[in-house]
């Protein structure tokens, strides 16, 4: 009853048996909604913490004994927040440029930066394998200066980077579009600088945008998995990084220690993606 | 009537036909509840699961040979469903429910994970060869030329040498590298190290799981790691550098003192051949592998090394496949069982090395 | 004026050198490296590659799991993106939460996810086995995975455009005496349909590309459950590195047709966002 009043903006103008139709259907749809999402999202999910802590934290305590978990663990971590603030830095700068500047091919840079949503991570993995492998230009070049990039963490960070390119971008650019110039030609003709203009006007504003963006980066690098395994090396505590320690475990036949690993990668990305619906809800609220 | 809702009243039919789709091919993966004895079906599937290294063999020349001599001789037509993956993992999958009716794997212990889970229940070890098909030997793939001079395992431990070598866990080939490693330590072939001083076989060990660039998850992943120019020594199969020298890759093997004798079974799962109806073809697939005409097969792609010990270090040096000083096998050296929990059980030697993160 | 200006052309030519690069070295780059790889050796490897019997049956595996997983997510997902913002109840931030469960798992978690509850001793396999069904090493979990993996991209798109839109057009609706459907498919329907087709896009990119999961659940059968992504995988390991490269190039040229779609798509959502 109370939904349809809602629903109709409070007028109750509908017949009891409407009413009874209404909250039946209200029903019907939440019904398929949890079933829809209970099986095919909440159980796998369950099923996974379950395997990994059903014997409570002994298996995991197993899992996590081995040196190469929490190494694995760690490197995650890191590489992640080096790629999210690499991201963060570069995807704010690219929504700028794409947003205020206008110059030949920007059209042509924004679909481009949006490409690593629609390459599978896979051939982004082999893209890095071809263009930095010892027998191409660029590896030659590199290898010449001394420089080894694949098979070491800094290749790990070009993976990460290239395959979350797109996220800060897609998240600041919708913000920046909107924000009124007016405010930062005020500040202009007030004698600021463009480095004062935007730390003091265009960055309060587009703040949380980039959190926001950031902390979905910095998620997704966490369970990256098919353009790391490629060009890691994999090698335990020095270029293993958590998914691909959670593949090999899989793979060994060792499901609850795979489970254990998952449960904890999966504990912090869903805290990272909690807290970035809420920020992009509270600047998505009607002002 | 809105554009929209006429499309969403074809989906309907559209998903419904795609889940019939998909729930018919799943269920011809799963066996038939009885096989009719009288009348052979006209078509067979056979699934087939192997590890990574002889694809080329199998799905280029054994295989297609096969089927046309079976479709000769019974006018049976046989499809082969084939997987390859690192050998560890596919006995993984088949005990999981991979429903393959022929594994051929790198080693032995494969073929006995997928007995113990009652899989198989008749003895393959009785098959001809005690039911391996095909040999080789664990060697050195290097740079043309061999630039670094490397010659024997130790070569492997010296300092700023990158070897490549698959992850054990999930392969064979990992496995036979590192008791190459270790028995031709304790054999006294490698310059340094005394006859049976395991300490000293232990920090080879060590120092070469120190040198690893990359643990790949098969032994074809490592092998192309290597040819794409990482690291500077591959420990793989002979079989695989010929296979990359047949495809025009400049490895160069180097054959160290002291190897193993890679022998690779091959055997019918027969709780899924049974449930498939295709206990008979399976069988005679296998049977198959053991003749000459396979044998020639295998040869093709660098196999040459017959299953016979003696033959196998002998080689046959004018075609390019030189005579071993020690070539040594899995039983001179205790047995599978001994190796395996000496060397690769959670507190093996070699798992502890690589877990030392190298 | 010009005092101003000068400084900031200045700026602004590094700042768009930085971006330019940036993107370059990631993206163009690499992708210019693929296309001479693979046309490398002739034309001909396309249409060789294209016409084999296991390239074609991967690209329908692909295409079948594509369409199923964007279908059931598209479909369910309207439903689930209505109830979160049509509806008041206890547990609705629950189910907000659970929608965000796939974008915080790996996906290999998703593929280990498969096999604890379709595995052998799994959850649901008593249930399958005995009907004998197979769900792991065969089409249904790979269908499963994608489709898991694919759940948040067309709600999490829905759901503030129907926040934005609010009631006011489905109660006019309502109350000119228009049924319940008539309203969703009249009113609503039009309101979400770019963000909708926007979700879709981003679901059928996303499910073209899955690697990880399928790689776990799939048993690699070669021309039965070997997906695009899976034969580039196997095609590079059997050393066919160009036929390894044109069906990456199909499936990123498949990939940019779709983005230059999504673009436009975008461009009409916030064109109509801000119409308001």
């Amino acid at each position: 009853m109370g939904s349809t009043a809602q629903t109709l903006g409070g007028r109750g103008r509908l017949r009891s048996s409407q009413r009874t139709a209404a909250s039946l259907r209200h029903l019907a749809l939440r019904g398929a909604a949890v079933v829809y999402l209970g099986l095919l999202v909440a159980l796998p999910v369950v099923a996974v913490v379950t395997k990994g802590f059903g014997d409570g934290l002994g298996t995991f305590r197993d899992a996590m004994a081995t040196p190469a978990a929490w190494a694995a663990v760690r490197l995650t971590l890191w590489t992640s927040t080096v790629a999210a603030g690499l991201n963060a830095v570069m995807g704010t700068l690219l929504a700028w440029v794409l947003v205020r500047y206008r110059f030949p091919g920007r059209r042509l840079l924004s679909t481009v930066v949006d490409l690593p949503l629609a390459i599978p991570t896979l051939v982004t993995g082999v893209m890095i394998l071809a263009l930095y492998g010892p027998n191409s230009i660029f590896g030659r070049f590199l290898d010449g200066l001394g420089i080894r990039v694949l098979f070491t963490p800094i290749a790990i960070v070009i993976a990460l980077c290239t395959v979350t390119l797109p996220l800060v971008v897609r998240n600041v650019q919708p913000v920046l579009q909107e924000l009124d110039t007016a405010e930062e030609e005020a500040a202009a003709t007030l004698g600021a600088g463009p480095r004062t203009t935007f730390r003091r006007v265009v960055f309060p504003a587009i703040r949380s945008a980039v959190v926001a963006g950031t902390l979905l980066t910095f998620s997704r690098c966490l369970g990256e998995i098919g353009s790391v395994i490629l060009v890691a090396g994999n090698i335990p505590k020095k270029t293993l990084t958590a998914p691909v320690f959670i593949f090999q475990l899989t793979s060994q036949f060792k499901p609850a220690e795979a489970a254990a690993v998952a449960t904890l990668l999966f504990a912090f990305s869903f805290v990272l993606v909690l807290a970035t619906s809420r920020l992009i809800a509270r600047k998505e609220a009607p002002v | 009537m809105p554009r929209w809702f006429k499309r969403r009243i074809l989906a309907a039919p559209l998903v419904l036909t795609l889940i019939g789709l998909a729930a018919c091919s799943s269920s011809s993966a799963s066996g038939a509840t009885g096989c009719s004895s009288s009348s052979p079906a006209s078509s067979v599937v056979i699934n087939f699961a192997a590890y990574s290294t002889p694809r080329e063999v199998y799905d280029a020349k054994i295989i297609p040979t096969f089927v046309k001599e079976w479709k000769d001789k019974t006018g049976q037509t046989v499809l082969f469903n084939e997987s390859y993956a690192g050998s560890t993992t596919q006995a993984q999958n088949v005990v999981n429910g991979l429903g393959s009716d022929v594994v051929a794997l790198s080693l032995a212990p494969d073929i006995q994970t997928i007995q113990d889970a009652g899989l198989i229940t008749h003895d393959w070890t009785q098959a001809p060869d005690g039911g391996m098909v095909s040999a080789s030997v664990a060697v050195f793939d290097v740079r043309p030329g061999n630039p670094k001079g490397i010659k024997d395992w130790s070569d492997l431990a010296t300092a700023g040498t990158g070897v490549l070598t698959p992850d054990p866990a999930q392969n064979g080939g990992a496995r036979w590298n590192l008791v190459a490693l270790w028995g031709a330590a304790l054999r006294g072939d490698v310059t340094g190290i005394a006859k049976g001083d395991e300490a000293a076989a232990t920090t080879l060990m060590q120092a070469v799981t120190h040198n690893v660039i990359s643990y790949d998850k098969s032994a074809r992943d490592s092998i192309q790691n290597f040819e794409s120019g990482n690291g500077d020594v591959a420990i793989t199969y002979e079989n695989e550098v010929k296979t990359a020298q047949a495809a025009g890759e400049p490895d160069t093997a180097v054959y160290p003192k002291g190897t193993v004798l890679i022998e690779n079974p091959v055997a019918v799962v027969d709780k899924n051949a049974q449930a498939h109806c295709v206990e008979d073809v399976a069988n005679a697939f296998v049977d198959y592998l053991h003749t000459k005409e396979a044998k020639d097969f295998y040869t093709t792609v660098g196999y040459l090394r017959p299953v016979d010990p003696a033959k196998a270090a002998a080689g046959d040096p004018a075609n390019g496949f030189p005579a071993i000083h020690d070539l040594f096998t899995v039983a001179d050296l205790g047995g599978w069982d001994a190796l395996d929990q000496k060397l690769f059980s959670d507190t093996g030697i070699a798992t502890q090395a690589i877990a030392q993160g190298g | 004026m010009s005092a101003v200006a000068t400084p900031k052309v200045r700026g602004r030519g590094w700042l768009l050198a930085a971006c330019l690069v940036w993107v370059g070295m990631l993206l163009l780059v690499p992708l210019v490296g693929i296309v001479i790889t693979a046309l490398e050796p002739g034309i001909h490897v396309v249409t060789e590659t294209l016409s084999s019997p296991d390239v074609i049956h991967a690209l329908q595996l692909t295409a079948v799991i594509t369409v199923i997983s964007v279908v059931v997510t598209a479909l369910f997902g309207v439903v689930v993106a209505w109830v979160l913002v049509r509806q008041r109840f206890w547990g609705r931030a629950l189910m907000n939460a659970t929608v965000d469960l796939p974008f915080a798992l790996s996906p290999v978690t998703v593929g280990l996810a498969a096999l604890v509850l379709f595995g052998p001793g799994g959850w649901l396999a008593p249930f399958f086995e005995s009907r004998g069904i197979q769900i792991i090493f065969a089409l249904p979990s790979m269908i499963l995975v994608t489709v898991f993996i694919c759940v948040p991209f067309t709600i999490r798109e829905v759901v503030p455009v129907l926040e934005e839109i609010g009631l006011d057009e489905e109660d006019a609706s309502r109350t000119l005496g228009a049924s319940v459907w008539q309203t969703f498919f009249r009113v609503t329907l039009p309101n979400i349909r770019w963000a909708l087709a926007y979700g879709v896009a981003l679901t059928t990119a996303r499910a073209i590309g899955e690697i990880g999961a399928v790689l776990i659940v799939s048993g690699l059968l070669q021309g039965k459950t070997e997906t695009a992504t899976l034969f580039i995988f196997r095609a590079y390991e059997e050393r066919q590195v160009p036929a390894a490269y044109v069906v990456a190039l199909l499936l990123a040229a498949v990939s940019v047709t779709l983005l230059v779609v999504i673009e436009f798509l975008r461009h009409r959502q916030e064109r109509e966002r801000t119409r308001t």
